[in-house]
């Protein structure tokens, strides 16, 4: 998912700047609400924002198409530090990315933080939310969102690419050209995305609750409760 | 006065125990080399059918440049073993960070400080 330079138009590239922009705005927000609430924000966030940083930039091999790809990391962090949070990580971590690592490009950071930082991070979020009302273990609810927050990151970038670039082919041709550029390959990553946040937040859970306000529900707050009595 | 020399003397005679190879470790190192293993045996099996191992953000900038008639770039060129040496830096201050705050947020401490 990581547009290089040279590809979308000026236009677009600036269509997706401010979509950015706008969700940095209640991002910073966002942070800065959580930060006076919780001590401990502050350092969780480095630490997320650097997991960000190195699980969307770890190629993994897929030997069934014989290509790499990455996961995101995106749905886990909207979980665990808020979606809105996430957006500004991953702005930050893709201004990182493109001029230490290559990955991506300066004029697409808009167009790469809407795909895994907005609707990555939002899908991803949405599902983890939905699961949780119908009181769905949490290893389940994260593994959902992980696994799709991490398609819907590349379905956005394919979409991207193809309202640019589609000219006088139908959008939704073009759309699922590009898609089948990544979606072999992402597929099987998705399901080790779903895997590792579902670990991960199930991990988190169990240790410090606390620092993930709302990801327990009434009846297990009192469970858990009802262990550190005993 | 005596209390405290002897204080000292038995500081003297205990060594500190410090577990390097503990349970933590254990399971990261386990984690690491399924990883590892499983990227291997991938990569084996890539490298027997002849198949490239490219990046699928590569192929497919390489399909919209075609399509755009355009020439993708990524901002900074790492080329050959750069790109490995510039990860690998990344990498491990990356690790360093996420260790340290690790440690400040779900270290033993931190845990009996936090619950009731």
């Amino acid at each position: 998912m990581h547009i290089e330079d040279g590809i979308l138009t000026a236009q677009a590239c600036a269509v997706y700047y401010a979509a950015t922009a706008a969700m940095i705005v209640p991002g910073i927000m966002e942070i800065n609400k959580r930060v006076k609430e919780n001590l401990y924000y502050k350092p969780f966030l480095a630490m997320v924002g650097v997991a960000v940083f190195v699980i969307s930039a770890m190629h993994l091999p897929v030997p069934v198409t014989g290509s790499c790809s990455h996961p995101c990391g995106t749905p886990l962090a909207a979980i665990i530090i808020g979606p809105c949070a996430t957006v500004v990580i991953s702005a930050i971590v893709l201004f990182f990315q493109a001029i230490f690592l290559g990955h991506g490009g300066i004029t697409t950071i808009g167009a790469n933080t809407v795909s895994m930082g907005i609707v990555g991070a939002f899908t991803g979020f949405l599902i983890w939310k939905l699961f949780r009302m119908f009181y769905s273990p949490i290893w389940l609810a994260a593994g959902l969102a992980g696994f799709f927050g991490d398609l819907a990151t590349y379905l956005t970038s394919a979409l991207q690419l193809a309202i640019s670039l589609h000219g006088n082919v139908p959008l939704i041709k073009q759309w699922m050209i590009f898609f089948m550029g990544y979606g072999p390959t992402q597929l099987p990553l998705a399901v080790v995305e779903a895997i590792f946040t579902a670990v991960v937040v199930q991990v988190m859970v169990a240790r410090r609750p606390d620092l993930i306000p709302g990801v327990l529900m009434e009846g297990e707050k009192a469970i858990e409760r009802g262990k550190y009595a005993l | 006065m005596k209390g405290a020399s002897m204080h000292s003397e038995m500081m003297k005679t205990q060594k500190p125990s410090v577990e390097w190879f503990d349970g933590f470790t254990k399971v990261m190192l386990l984690v690491m080399f399924i990883f590892l293993t499983g990227i291997f045996i991938s990569a084996k099996y890539m490298a027997s059918h002849k198949m490239e191992g490219g990046g699928t953000d590569d192929t497919v900038n390489a399909m919209a440049s075609k399509v755009s008639g355009t020439k993708s770039h990524p901002f900074v060129e790492l080329p050959g073993d750069a790109e490995v040496g510039a990860f690998s830096i990344a990498n491990f201050f990356v690790g360093v960070i996420v260790g340290h705050q690790w440690t400040v947020l779900f270290g033993k401490n931190a845990r009996k400080e936090e619950t009731p």
